[in-house]
């Protein structure tokens, strides 16, 4: 018998901070899938899927808080990011009728690899910056790294690979890691500022739209490999 | 009534290697009824074995003396395994000290590298196409594994199986840190891969081309194929064992050497393999096999679940 064994083990992070970790981590690891993911449907869906923990997120945040500005956010952001969203750009595709499957630049394995080393590149480079937020009441100041590494490997996603599917869902999903990284340093920030950056999204995805439709118009195909048949 | 620790420790190596094959048949059967069949008796596998090992060995032309020696080396390096691991106690019995996890893994690799090797001695396209991706896989899982590793050490401050058991039980808190979900999880990729269960491999398949692990023992016969059925058999639950027991549920193992709780253990134990083994078994019917060339895709999603687990350790926190 070795009492031992757990006498000298650090101490974990509190419940609250290992579970928003943890789901933290799922926002990055959804956009691994993204990069992984070869149709397009499947793709946006992964997106449906990011925006849910991001919601999950503000509602435990808010659940811990009590804080009703957090509820509205959450449903907010369920109402456009989980549902309108997905919907429009998956409405787009149908539309679309060609590419089921996205064009690849490079392999999955080094995708994914490339993904590894920018996110470790955003843990190290935020995970320990101390921004005095201890008693601010935002997510724990770890999920802050995470929050980056998301940033950075939906620009690999982005820019790895060569369709407009891609690059919008890489675009929407950077903007779910901001939307966590605010979670940690502004968890009570104005409603009204959180709306209009939704607004934002919202925007940025009919920008994004027009774009599918007029490329798709002009060259049948969502890669971006022809786009410079976009030229007038 | 206490047991002499030696007799627990040998009840430890003994359950494993009794339960095996009643294991593979219990998945055998799930996996049946899954797709609507009947499937084959739990006890199957042990019929299989019992009739294998009453059969004549025949040898190809051009096998060494290794190659009859290399069912028996993997047969005692599975066997030597459960030594390392909780299978029944949750407290470090005395040769639990003698290796740590790389130790585990270092033999549970010894195995898979002598039947590679008696695989290539027959000259045998198959068995050496077989053995020749069975070692590019496993070394193409083995970052995973690594990494796996460093997040049980950062997490119990060892390498011991039992400590990061121990740590487990100790607190929700743990349970549910990033760290150790991310590297459970990885390790059940690790072991999808391991046991040649789809999406790596179809583990049914008689299609030669398709497969890995299945093909390294096309020439064995007799008493040698017995053993390295039962070997992989034995190989399937200490790896099941080390999932539920070290990884994901590391409960209702006996606190005590007192008779009772450590014969109350084994059933449990069994229904928590049986358990890992449905999942598995449903994993197994749900998907398709990957493509060989897509496999390193799935290798990239292990290597990526397994690295964050260490970097949100490596944080300080998580």
């Amino acid at each position: 018998m070795l009492p031992s064994l757990v006498a000298s083990v650090p101490t974990p992070p509190s419940i609250f901070a290992g579970a928003t970790e943890a789901l933290a981590v799922l926002v990055l690891f959804t956009v691994f899938a993204m990069l992984r993911e070869a149709l397009l449907r499947s793709q946006v869906k992964l997106y449906a899927l990011q925006s849910l923990a991001v919601c999950a997120l503000a509602a435990v945040l808010g659940a811990s808080q009590h804080a009703r500005d957090l509820y509205a956010l959450a449903v907010l952001s369920f109402v456009l990011k989980v549902v309108l969203v997905p919907a429009i750009v998956l409405h787009l595709l149908g539309e679309a009728e060609v590419d089921l499957a996205g064009s690849h630049r490079f392999g999955v394995a080094t995708m994914v690899l490339a993904g590894i080393v920018v996110s470790g590149f955003g843990f190290v480079a935020l995970g320990n910056v101390h921004l005095g937020l201890a008693g601010s009441g935002g997510l724990p100041v770890a999920v802050l790294g995470v929050a980056m590494a998301t940033v950075l490997v939906s620009f690999v996603l982005a820019m790895f690979r060569s369709d407009v599917v891609s690059q919008a869902v890489g675009f929407f999903s950077m903007e779910n890691g901001v939307s966590v990284a605010s979670l940690v340093f502004a968890a009570r920030m104005p409603l009204i500022l959180e709306v209009s950056f939704l607004f934002d999204l919202l925007v940025a995805a009919l920008a994004f739209g027009v774009i599918m439709r007029a490329h798709h118009r002009r060259a049948a195909s969502l890669s971006t490999e022809t786009l410079d048949q976009l030229r007038g | 009534m206490q047991l002499p620790v030696q007799a627990v420790q040998a009840l430890q190596v003994l359950v494993v290697l009794v339960a095996a094959p009643f294991v593979s048949g219990a998945i055998a059967h799930i996996e049946a009824r899954i797709q609507g069949r009947r499937g084959p008796r739990v006890l199957q596998p042990y019929y299989d074995i019992a009739k294998l090992f009453s059969k004549e060995t025949l040898l190809p032309q051009d096998a060494s003396w290794f190659f009859l020696a290399a069912p028996v080396i993997a047969f005692t390096s599975f066997l030597v395994v459960p030594m390392l691991i909780p299978v029944l106690t949750d407290f470090p019995l005395p040769l639990g000290y003698m290796g740590d996890i790389m130790g585990g893994g270092l033999v549970l690799a010894l195995g898979g590298f002598s039947l590679a090797l008696a695989a290539v001695g027959t000259g045998d396209p198959y068995a050496q196409l077989g053995s020749s991706r069975a070692m590019t896989f496993g070394a193409l899982i083995e970052p995973s594994v690594l990494f796996v590793v460093f997040a049980v050490a950062l997490i119990t401050t060892t390498d011991l199986p039992y400590a990061m058991a121990a740590v487990d039980r100790s607190s929700l808190a743990q349970a549910i840190r990033p760290a150790h979900l991310f590297a459970a999880v990885a390790f059940f990729l690790v072991v999808l891969s391991d046991t040649g269960r789809i999406p790596v491999e179809t583990h049914v398949s008689t299609l030669e081309l398709g497969m890995i692990d299945e093909a390294r023992g096309f020439e064995h016969s007799g008493p040698a194929f017995a053993l390295l059925k039962w070997g992989a058999a034995v190989k399937q639950l200490v790896l099941y064992v080390i999932l539920v027991d070290v990884f994901s549920a590391p409960w209702g193992l006996a606190g005590s050497r007192r008779l009772g709780p450590v014969l109350l253990a084994i059933p449990i134990l069994l229904g928590k393999a049986l358990g890992a083994g449905a999942l598995f078994a449903l994993i197994d019917n749900s998907f398709s096999k990957l493509r060989l060339y897509k496999i390193t895709e799935f290798m990239a999603s292990a290597f990526a679940l397994s690295a964050v687990a260490v970097l949100v350790l490596y944080l300080g926190s998580g």
